[in-house]
């Protein structure tokens, strides 16, 4: 396995290198830690919600390549994505109030919000079906390009990365591409079923059983995640 | 639906994959296992979380954070 390291991101090395814990056995960090004295998300969240554009500055440094892979998954086009990534920032700005800690990490709130913008921006731009046929091509040419778009040779995968992508790898395809269809394009179990021709009680169990599998090895990182 | 599958739902929810029939549904049972329905919700978006990491980070354009400080800027005097 090659040394691990962030690409196009600003975030912090890890200080060790992790493996996925065994069942037990999780004492290690997850995701890279931060350099000592660097506020916390929740610092700059805090921050934020004071008023203080420097917090979001921070934040904007630490997480914008991850938003930005989220936006483009689902909309791919980098020019579109980039306005987003600034819409949804500013979103972030403005809506900070309404950030609880205890309903989760500011990560989880910002990749929730990307997300949704992001699928709003899909349909509202009437890029679907374009993007449709992208989809179709790329599923035909790589069933599995979600886990598999390129090789760990090509990526310098960060730890925390490794770690999650080797949980989604353990799925089978067809239940890769269920949540995939789901999760990045915003696609109802009928339109899955359709998309596949795969039977509806199909698609609601290759659904089920993905999730589970995933949120079951993410209990393993659960201490960061 | 006992708890298992009010799990089993809660995981499609946070995704956005429940039919509306499925949703009205879970909406109901939300209420009736109270706490309990909302502390493992809470949990399960954890998987949005790990779906974002999941991916190769992206680079965004340069310009994009410093019109985004420019306008955060001017909201912030104004």
């Amino acid at each position: 396995m090659k040394p691990s390291k962030l690409v196009a991101s600003t975030r912090p090395k890890p200080k060790k290198r992790v493996r996925l814990a065994k069942s037990g056995a999780r004492s290690q960090p997850v995701l890279p830690q931060l350099e000592p004295g660097a506020p916390s998300d929740f610092d700059l969240m805090k921050g934020i919600q004071r008023g203080d554009p420097d917090a979001l500055s921070q934040l904007y440094d630490r997480y914008n390549g991850i938003l930005k892979a989220l936006i483009l998954r689902v909309i791919h086009n980098e020019a579109e994505a980039d306005d987003l990534l600034q819409e949804i920032f500013m979103e972030i700005w403005n809506q900070a109030k309404n950030f609880s800690a205890q309903k989760g990490k500011p990560l989880g709130w910002m990749v929730t919000l990307a997300r949704r913008r992001a699928i709003d921006g899909l349909r509202k731009k009437q890029a679907y079906a374009r993007a449709e046929e992208r989809l179709q091509n790329e599923t035909e040419q790589q069933p599995d390009a979600w886990v598999h778009n390129a090789t760990e040779e090509e990526i310098e995968l960060s730890d925390t990365r490794r770690l999650i992508r080797k949980v989604i790898k353990s799925l089978p395809p067809p239940q890769q591409q269920a949540i995939d269809l789901a999760f990045f394009r915003g696609m109802s179990q009928r339109e899955i079923a359709a998309k596949t021709n795969t039977p509806l009680g199909t698609v609601k169990t290759r659904l089920e059983l993905g999730l589970k599998k995933i949120y079951d090895g993410l209990k393993e990182l659960k201490d960061e995640l | 639906m006992n708890f298992n599958e009010f799990q089993n739902q809660s995981r499609l929810y946070v995704i956005g994959a429940l039919e509306p029939e499925e949703l009205e549904e879970f909406e109901k049972e939300r209420k009736k296992f109270g706490k309990k329905a909302e502390d493992f919700i809470t949990k399960c978006y954890a998987l949005h979380e790990a779906f974002a990491l999941s991916l190769r980070p992206a680079k965004a354009s340069t310009a994009i954070k410093d019109r985004l400080m420019s306008m955060v800027k001017a909201k912030h005097q104004a």
